[in-house]
């Protein structure tokens, strides 16, 4: 717990009894180069591993990378220097581990599919440009967070458009590996769902820090848990309504478990009623259980994640799966290095199963580190919620945290058979686009929050020495 | 707000906690489970591919299969497998896939792959001297000459068949050729769909090049089973000798049908005085001779005969499985009849055509036959060698010495179906054999040719089966093979 509640910044044992606030990005700049070092570092290692020598694309695919990286800092100093300075420099490792991990992938194929394209990391380059880009533009455009709380509805209106979109369109540009979860323009596609997750978490901190005060009203008291009224039920079964309807006809059933879990969380914090969590819960995985009886492919999830070794199932259903943990085995404590692995094998290793590419060729002590990284991401953005003093921006910060946790949590625990596997994107490390600009956004708002909190208050007018402080007795 | 959001916090904490957990399980103390799954085919590959594997090279020193660095970069595999002579050797190497091994590169794949117990103490070295390991070699017993006249002489035939020869000393197996064969480097690419394209066009091909007909293939023995009926014969009563005569008419009526047995075209054998002497039965292949005296012998006595040749024994290795060469007991005294002759439900391999003629070749004592030389590894130090066994004793050395000399006269007495084949007795050289044509039952195709021999009689160096399907006559369509190999192999032995 106390690596997650940091202490407060008010009390600091060695500064003076008040505090000097500082804007901390000589640390970013200093912890930047230390992310920088590690990609380039492991990019090169891989070349090594793989071919003997430097990779021929170092200079092509990571000088591009450093650029972008410091620009993204600059940006820090001029639009935000009151950030945390370690969101930046956690999310540029991510992102640069993503950028190695799709060459190496790209340099050696797969055996029965076609390997990735020989332009694979490029194109890696350019999402990883365009969230940069992004970034910067948050930062340059929302310069006090709580503007986006006007756009409460318009946000949630085109959050749950860009969800049923994929539903909505024919299975020929909106399905893949057998979930419709993407438009496809051409050979480019996007995922929407990444993008309305954000405008959901937006919306639903508007929402929420409007009515929260209606829904912490306790309704009837059933084994110690004050349930709420009936009347205030409706959001929440609308919320629901929506993640079951994503389940069943876009089978995606890990966005349905990150979409309610943002909502009941979000509702949570702002209402500090434990029953609407219980609520949520409940309400989620009976609609979950309900779903796995009722449509095959939901089952057959459930199937896989409980009996992966049974019968047909490691060739066929779970094949993937248990292809990601024979990785994951073979990787053992320290891992085959990078290059040294076979992760080619499992099918799309490069975008939902990309965590076990990093357990085999990093090994568990590699896998740890990265979900490290995740938790203090995470952790840097919920010490803002806690900082920060308007609601909405609260809400906001911790919604945002937790959607990240979540969403971490159940691919991860999805691949390492800790729950049922489901397709979502692992942030900053798979290939792809959508995902990669969705997540840097998501940084951006977290800075521009945290910004906002750590942002001293305006000098006093006066010259200090000119008043007199007059103690009254 | 801020209390929810420490409970929030505690939540994600846990969240986190279970991950690092699950992670720690799995990667921690699993790992020995699940590499030892039957699906997880990680080990294996890393396996297969950590060493540049061992070559194959035959015992005069032609390599048969290698390993080179990839060219492809793109390529996730670092050796690239290739054979040189590609159709020729498939049937002894068999093929390297991605996925699974035939031939040697199946049968001796741990050595060839490095991954052997039998190397572990040169990998020792190599870590210390600071050498790469690799896969042992494999030196097979194929002479390259004979292999070379084998499937030379199959491919110009044109028909499907095979060739195995022996050293009937040793049980060396000097030649293992089969025809159609196949290009393995087809089966060596590492485009995994390329690959399945390439397994399932040979698959799909009426042909079956992938078929190793020398080992796996069994077809009527046709007259060549009269050695089996001789040695059976000469065995059970000691006063019999090549020359006591036999009963032998132009129509033999079988007991319990109507059926009449006829030499091949009705002819008559011997002088036409319905007895003759057993070597010119044997010679002249008498058909209703033979079917007579294995009728007199008994199923019993011609199964007991064959097996001691050889034949039902679904265990033989070289290393390389064989399937079993068969005699059913049959449940008739007409069927005996037949399968004294090689017919009936009689179906041998042509390696085991090949065990014929070199078990009298070497005085009644067959040798275990074996492919595999020595192996070799990477420091040319020797791992293993196949030690020299004998399989059986099917006779005693007078016997064979018998049965050796009516084989000659097959080839050398005027009468005899192979005469001209080497009448000449060029450079000295003199053939023995036995021709079989043998009825396969279909009724638009020729008669499969069979023929086994050795050479040079007085002290033979070699033993040869030749079966070719639908070729017709043994005489005409097998037994030029066997003299093109015998030649080859024994000129590389004056030329050394």
């Amino acid at each position: 717990m106390s690596s997650i509640t940091a202490p407060s910044p008010t009390v600091d044992p060695t500064g003076p009894m008040v505090p000097v606030a500082r804007s901390r990005r000589r640390t970013e700049l200093i912890m930047l180069v230390f992310a920088v070092a590690v990609t380039v570092f492991a990019f090169a290692n891989v070349g090594f591993s793989l071919k003997g020598k430097l990779p021929s694309g170092i200079v092509e695919y990571m000088a591009p990378y450093i650029v972008m990286v410091l620009i993204a800092h600059l940006a820090m100093r001029r639009f935000a220097p009151w950030a945390d300075p370690l969101l930046l420099p956690l999310a540029a490792l991510l992102n640069g581990l993503g950028l190695v991990m799709t060459y190496r992938l790209a340099a050696q194929g797969n055996l029965l599919t076609a390997p990735l394209s020989s332009s694979a990391t490029m194109i890696q380059v350019i999402y990883s440009a365009l969230g940069i880009g992004c970034f910067v533009a948050v930062l340059v455009l929302i310069r006090e967070p709580r503007v986006l709380q006007r756009y409460t509805y318009t946000l949630g209106a085109i959050g749950i458009l860009l969800l049923a979109l994929p539903a909505l369109l024919p299975a020929s540009i909106s399905e893949v590996a057998g979930a419709k979860i993407q438009i496809r323009l051409g050979s480019f596609t996007i995922q929407p769902e990444e993008f309305a997750k954000l405008a959901l978490a937006i919306s639903f901190a508007g929402y929420l820090v409007a009515k929260r005060d209606v829904l912490a009203l306790a309704g009837r008291r059933v084994l110690g848990i004050d349930l709420p009224r009936a009347r205030d039920l409706g959001p929440i079964l609308a919320v629901w309504a929506v993640s079951l309807l994503l389940l069943v006809f876009e089978s995606d059933i890990g966005t349905s478990a990150v979409f309610m879990g943002l909502f009941v969380a979000t509702l949570y914090i702002a209402t500090s009623r434990t029953s609407w969590l219980l609520l949520g819960f409940v309400m989620f995985v009976v609609g979950a259980f309900a779903a796995s009886k009722l449509f095959a492919h939901v089952g057959e999830r459930f199937d896989i994640w409980l009996h992966p070794f049974a019968g047909q199932n490691p060739s066929h259903n779970a094949y993937q799966l248990v292809q990601g943990l024979y990785g994951m085995a073979s990787g053992g404590l320290l891992g085959k290095g990078l290059g040294g692995g076979q992760p080619y094998i499992t099918p799309l290793v490069q975008s939902d199963l990309v965590i076990s590419a990093f357990g085999e060729e990093l090994g568990l002590a590699g896998l740890m580190a990265i979900l490290l990284i995740y938790g203090l991401i995470v952790q840097r953005g919920l010490r803002t919620a806690m900082l920060v003093k308007d609601p909405f921006s609260k809400l906001l910060a911790g919604g945002l945290s937790f959607m990240l946790a979540l969403q971490v949590f159940v691919i991860v625990g999805g691949v390492t058979r800790l729950i049922p596997l489901t397709g979502i994107t692992t942030p900053f490390l798979s290939q792809g686009g959508s995902s990669l600009v969705a997540s840097w956004i998501l940084i951006a708002l977290l800075a521009r929050l945290s910004d906002t909190a750590r942002r001293p208050p305006p000098r006093p007018i006066q010259e200090e020495g000119l008043t007199q402080v007059v103690t009254l007795k | 707000m801020n209390r929810a959001l420490r409970r929030i916090s505690i939540a994600i904490l846990v969240m986190f906690v279970l991950l690092l957990i699950n992670v720690n399980y799995l990667q921690g103390f699993e790992p020995a489970s699940l590499t030892s799954k039957p699906g997880n085919s990680r080990a294996f590959y890393a396996a297969q591919n950590q060493y540049q594997r061992g070559s194959i090279v035959t015992s005069d020193g032609v390599t048969i299969a290698a390993s080179k660095l990839s060219t492809d970069s793109n390529d996730s595999i670092k050796y690239q497998r290739y054979y040189p002579l590609g159709p020729e050797y498939a049937p002894v190497t068999g093929y390297d896939t991605l996925y699974s091994q035939t031939g040697i590169e199946g049968a001796e794949n741990s050595l060839l792959s490095g991954n052997d117990s039998a190397l572990d103490v040169r990998k020792v070295i190599d870590l210390i001297t600071g050498k790469t390991t690799k896969g042992a070699t494999v030196e097979v017993t194929i002479n390259s000459a004979a292999q070379a006249a084998a499937y030379n002489a199959l491919a110009a035939g044109g028909k499907p068949g095979a060739v195995v020869a022996l050293n009937p000393k040793t049980g060396a197996i000097l030649a293992m050729a089969s025809y159609p064969s196949y290009d393995p480097n087809l089966l060596a690419v590492h485009d995994g769909n390329q690959l399945i394209k390439n397994d399932n066009e040979l698959l799909a091909d009426k042909t079956q090049p992938l078929l190793n007909r020398a080992l796996q293939a069994t077809y009527p023995p046709g007259s060549t089973f009269k050695i089996v009926t001789s040695s059976a014969l000469l065995t059970q009563s000691p006063s019999t000798t090549i020359n006591t005569k036999f009963y032998s008419p132009t129509q033999l009526t079988l007991p319990q049908t109507d059926h009449v047995l006829t030499n091949d075209l009705g002819e008559t054998c011997g002088d036409g005085s319905g007895q003759v002497p057993l070597i010119t039965a044997f010679a002249q292949s008498c058909d209703t001779t033979f079917a007579k005296i294995g009728m007199d012998l008994g199923a019993p006595a011609l199964n007991a005969m064959a097996g001691k040749f050889g034949m039902n024994n679904p265990s033989l290795t070289v290393p390389l499985g064989v399937a079993p060469s068969n005699y059913v007991i049959p449940p008739s005294e007409a069927d005996t009849a037949f399968s004294a002759i090689g017919q009936f439900s009689d179906t041998v391999t042509p390696l085991q055509e090949a065990m014929f003629a070199a078990a009298i070749a070497n005085g009644g004592t067959l040798m275990k036959p074996y492919l595999v030389q020595q192996v070799i590894a990477s420091d040319a130090s020797t791992v293993q060698t196949t030690p020299q066994s004998v399989l059986s004793r099917p006779v005693s050395p007078s016997v064979a010495s018998s049965v050796g000399q009516m084989m000659r006269a097959v080839v050398q007495d005027p009468n005899g179906t192979a005469f001209g084949f080497n009448a000449q007795n060029e450079g000295g050289l003199v053939i023995a054999g036995k021709t079989g044509t043998a009825e396969t039952g279909t009724v638009t195709g020729l008669d499969d040719a069979v023929f086994t021999a050795f050479a040079p009689y007085a002290n033979p160096d070699i033993a040869v089966g030749v079966i070719i399907q639908g070729g017709g006559y043994g005489a005409s369509a097998a037994a030029p093979i066997a003299v093109k190999v015998i030649q080859a192999y024994l000129n590389t032995l004056r030329n050394q």
